[in-house]
């Protein structure tokens, strides 16, 4: 109540305020930027590794960096995931980026060409053989007009998680799993369990870790986008055979069995691989550390995706992280130094067995796999030799939102609307005029 | 005699039943709304692996008070609730203060161009905040307020479109004749704000404050945008920490949040005495 | 608890004759009054409006160029983007059921909770508590509420017959399930109510029962009117607030992308994709303005029919 009655100080004290404030209002002077301390290049490093298991493991590697030379400094900083490129792009804009940042594969040709990110090449010149210590699939987004504008960080790739348990109750061969789309459909099958009319249990979800695009990834083996030709390839007759598969498989249980049990697991919480409720589930490799956290000693199995008939090939997909430098960084040398400390084998191979992630450096994914055992093992080798058949879909400058194209109609498709010929037909038209509007 | 006191109490009866239903309806509705926040609880105290069961347990099995505890070492949370004090306090403060004396010029004072600037005020709301956010962020770049509390501080002393509405709303219901009782004993526009207005408006200041304390206190891309350095976080960047990219720790996030909220509603339990009936002054006055 | 009203001094100034000087002092009483927000409109505001709406003819992307393209945003935003129009009718579907539905619900529950109820304090803090909780954290709570076998929505409604619907699945109940969830935090709209309710007299009330109204008519006739000039606010800033729903749809959908069948995709998540993820600003701040010039109307023609409803009672009616 005094508050009030003290309106008349209230007012000095506004009035102060606002005395302040016009006079910094008027001033515009710039923040000195963080220079050379002790002689030692300041640089600032920006990632959304921040949770209990990365943050140690990426600021132990920084703190390696800060040890192995005496020139360059690295300060790490935690952004959340997703906010930290909104950030990033103001901060670019402002002309005051960090130093180094973490970003996403699928879209460093569109920062290269929006000019938001440094041209690596007269760097990687002197390095002739850094781009042979990558796996040429992800080496190969880095590059905007055959500069690269990025190193790889991490990648990751879909297999196929199969219950061993429920395979042996099944009278199905734990050590046999599906190879190719009608095995799995087999497969699946024998693993259904129903009580009553009630289906306690399912033996596969083509829609649940992996959606429609991944199937028709596998299908096609170059995806949705034909990126020598720069153009879509939505409707091809295998990516339409891929979701008239994924229908005619779900119509055998009816949309009734498929949404209740799809949306039990929605919520990204509890999975159903984890509480027994799925014999089998596609998803990517890191999905090992849930089962081993959560997943009460389960035996399972892992094997590539299976392939759309023998010898089509068992193309998966993926997706993974760079490390770049933002234009307008102060000190690109810097930058690339701890870049290139950052993708080496030996860094890389420690954050992969710490994290048990797949990371972009071959030398490293191999020498990680050295480093772990049982089936922490087993798992992470089939991942590697896995990411030889990744697809990795970068986002085509031509129309880089094609996908909010494509997705709906595929919806369509799935809620029964539309004929998988018709639905891709029309994406197919529908990303040919966005890649037009966008020349 | 007896026949008054029959009315009265009938009267009595009635308003005890009508009073009875009343009652009912607000305890259902706040079932509704609180059952939401009972998952919230429930899921704070279990433990990560129950936490992913399915399906989902409504009582924990094993209740983890530790994850309390947890939460908050798993940032430097203590740092962040003074950081995120030392905000709002000034936000507050700002918000209660330029605000209210913008609106009663707004809506107690006649000048030329008045509805012109007040349109202007409105079409200030109308323009999505993403479009403006990287030139804005170039000012206070420009400015050299990077990493200070200034960008989200200082604007709230320079008023806000939402709140100059509000209260010119509610200024608006104060009887003109009022005011030109105390310019006749001349009284100038600062005290008839001070001295009548602002008092006279107590629940509507209330409303402001409480509505600006819960924006400025669940800021969250503010202080990420405008903060560098992670000693300046604030307790929303500092929740951002247990939804990773990979997974959610559903457990801690929950306790985070429910920690969070904790102030707030303490706050608005003590806030709520300028809501009670007939406060306002402007009862008596005029029918 | 004392309140002040002015005393009546017995000292009366005398008239003075320079009217015209008197109406000027008063006018620029008036500018140093609202200066705060003139200073902030000019030095913090302004120039990034402008600047969006320059970019609005432009193909800037941020980074990289700003060349003058004349109306080809627009343009291009009518004739060749199906999810403009989509997201354009997606909004306004949101709008017209949320805002009348909160603001509704909203006074309902306010004149409940402005009764002598025992625990009022308790209650009201509890229907606001869902205002307080707010940012992503929430959103992922409703997702899993919303789950339609296991989530608490649908358990509740199988304990009184109803068989829920799939809620953020199905393309027809995703934005039901967004109006439901944010009639949830109504908590904001009671206590604007709750402050205006204290500004009816009571006497009203009490003339009122010795005539002969009903707790119904006392509503339609006392209340209403007395609180019309908050409804009025509410309503203005909940067309402003519904037309510019993002977080939700952002958070409630795989990767932001708009949810089954593009249904959850709002004017502002589609302003966002193309800002954000295609740096098509240009083409966004275009969209900015499209959306400004549609809430302008709206809320023109809102103050044009505010006169035949909003009773001020301080005199003026505008």
């Amino acid at each position: 109540m005094r508050f009030f009655k003290k309106s008349t100080v209230m007012l000095v004290v506004f009035l102060l305020a606002m005395g302040t404030l016009l006079a910094a209002c008027g001033d515009s002077k710039d923040e000195a930027s963080s220079g050379s301390k002790k002689g030692k290049t300041e640089i600032e490093f920006w990632s959304f590794w921040g949770s209990g298991t990365r943050k140690p493991v990426i600021e132990k590697i920084v703190d390696d960096f800060n040890k192995s030379q005496d020139k360059i400094h690295v300060t790490y900083k935690y952004l959340p995931f997703g906010d930290i490129w909104t950030k990033e792009l103001a901060s670019v804009a402002a002309g005051n980026p960090p130093d180094v940042i973490i970003n996403d594969i699928n879209s460093v040709q569109q920062r290269a060409q929006k000019n938001q990110s440094v041209n690596l090449a007269k760097y990687v010149k002197n390095d002739p053989d850094l781009k042979d210590q990558f796996y040429p699939q992800l080496w190969n987004t880095v590059l905007y007009k055959n500069d690269p504008y990025a190193i790889p960080f991490n990648t990751d790739t879909r297999v196929l998680f199969y219950n061993k348990d429920l395979f042996k109750e099944a009278g199905l061969d734990p050590n046999k799993p599906p190879t190719t789309w009608d095995e799995l459909a087999a497969d699946a099958k024998k693993l259904d369990k129903k009580s009553g009319s009630q289906y306690t249990r399912l033996g596969f979800l083509p829609r649940y870790g992996i959606g429609p695009d991944v199937w028709i990834d596998n299908a096609t083996g170059v995806g949705e986008w034909d990126y020598k030709n720069g153009k879509p390839v939505i409707n091809d007759p295998k990516a339409v055979q891929a979701l008239q598969w994924i229908k005619d498989y779900e119509a055998n249980y009816g949309s009734k069995v498929i949404n209740t049990f799809q949306s039990q697991f929605g919520s990204e919480q509890a999975d159903p691989f984890i509480s027994g409720k799925l014999g089998m589930e596609m998803n990517a490799a890191t999905f090992y550390t849930q089962i081993r956290d959560f997943g009460k000693n389960m035996d399972f199995g892992v094997a590539p995706m299976p392939e759309m008939t023998s010898g089509n090939g068992h193309t998966s997909w993926g997706g993974g992280f760079v490390a770049e430098i933002p234009k307008g960084a102060k000190h690109p040398d810097a930058s690339y130094e701890f870049i290139k400390f950052l993708t080496s084998a030996k860094e890389q191979a420690y954050w992969a067995s710490k994290n048990f992630d797949n990371v972009a450096n071959i030398q490293g994914s191999k020498d990680a796999a050295k480093d772990l055992s049982g089936k922490a093992k087993e798992v992470y080798q089939l991942a590697v030799e896995n990411l030889d058949q990744t697809l990795i879909t970068p986002q085509p400058i031509e129309a880089p939102d094609y996908t909010s194209l494509v997705n709906p109609e595929i919806d369509k498709v799935m809620l029964g609307k539309k004929s998988p010929q018709a639905a891709l037909d029309d994406a197919q038209k529908a990303v040919e005029k966005l890649a037009k509007s966008n020349k | 005699m007896s026949k008054e006191a029959n009315y009265f109490q009938s009267v009595k009866v009635k308003k005890r039943i009508k009073q009875t239903i009343i009652l009912i309806v607000l305890i259902l509705g706040a079932i509704l709304i609180l059952s939401p926040v009972w998952w919230m609880l429930a899921t704070s105290f279990k433990s990560m692996t129950e936490a992913m069961q399915y399906p989902p347990t409504l009582w924990p099995h094993k209740w983890h008070f530790e994850n309390y505890i947890e939460t908050w070492k798993a940032a430097p949370f203590t740092r962040y609730l003074l950081n995120t004090i030392f905000i709002t306090f000034f936000v507050v403060l700002g918000n209660v203060l330029a605000n209210t004396f913008i609106a009663y010029g707004f809506s107690k004072i006649q000048f030329k161009g008045r509805n012109v600037l007040f349109a202007i005020v409105l079409a200030t709301m109308m323009i999505p905040g993403f479009v403006t956010m990287i030139p804005q962020y170039v000012v206070f770049s420009k400015l050299g307020w990077l990493n200070t509390y200034f960008p989200l501080i200082v604007p709230a002393f320079f008023g806000n479109a939402f709140f100059i509405f509000l209260l010119r709303q509610f200024f608006m219901t104060i009887p003109n004749e009022m005011i030109e009782a105390a310019k006749i004993d001349g009284g100038n526009h600062f005290y008839i704000w001070s001295r009548i207005v602002v008092p006279l408006s107590k629940p509507a200041i209330a409303t402001v404050a409480i509505f600006s304390f819960n924006g400025a206190w669940n800021d969250f891309l503010g202080p990420l945008l405008y903060v560098n350095s992670e000693k300046l976080y604030t307790l929303q960047i500092g929740l951002s920490v247990f939804k990773g990219q990979v997974s959610t720790q559903w457990n801690y996030l929950m306790a985070g949040s429910l920690l969070v909220l904790l102030p707030v509603l303490v706050l608005f339990f003590i806030f709520q005495r300028y809501f009670i009936e007939g406060m306002n002054i402007t009862a008596g006055t005029k029918g | 608890m004392h309140t002040e009203v002015p005393k009546n001094t017995k000292t009366k100034r005398p008239r003075t004759k320079k009217t015209l000087s008197l109406k000027q002092k008063e006018g620029l009483q008036g500018y140093i009054f609202i200066s705060p927000w003139i200073i902030g409109f000019l030095c913090i505001t302004a120039g990034p409006l402008l600047f969006s709406l320059y970019g609005s003819f432009t193909n800037y992307d941020v980074t990289s160029r700003m060349d003058f393209i004349g109306l080809s945003n627009y343009i291009k935003m009518v004739t060749n983007d199906d999810l403009f129009w989509i997201s354009l009718g997606n909004t306004i579907y949101y709008v017209v059921i949320s805002v009348p539905l909160t603001v509704f619900g909203a006074v309902l529950l306010a004149v409940l909770l402005n009764q002598g109820i025992p625990g009022l304090r308790i209650f009201r803090t509890i229907y606001y508590l869902p205002t307080v909780l707010s940012g992503v954290g929430v959103y992922l709570l409703w997702m899993q509420l919303l789950n339609p076998t296991t989530g608490l929505v649908n358990t509740m409604l199988s304990w009184i017959g109803i068989q829920g619907p799939a809620w953020l699945l199905d393309p027809n109940w995703t934005k039901p399930a967004l109006i439901f969830m944010k009639f949830w935090s109504l908590g904001g709209g009671m206590l604007l109510y709750l402050a205006s309710l204290q500004g009816v007299p009571k006497s009203l009330y009490e003339a009122a029962e010795i005539d002969g109204a009903n707790a119904f008519k006392r509503f339609i006739h006392i209340t209403l009117p007395m609180i019309s000039p908050v409804i009025f606010f509410e309503f203005v800033t909940g067309i402003i607030g519904g037309f510019q729903v993002f977080q939700e749809a952002y958070v409630m959908t795989d990767n932001g992308d708009g949810g089954p069948a593009n249904s959850l995709v709002f004017f502002n998540l589609h302003m966002w994709d193309k800002a954000f993820n295609v740096f098509d600003m240009g083409y966004a701040m275009a969209m900015s303005w499209v959306l400004f010039i549609i809430i302008l109307i709206l809320t023109l023609i809102n103050l044009k029919l505010a006169p035949r409803w909003v009773h001020y009672q301080g005199g003026d009616q505008k």
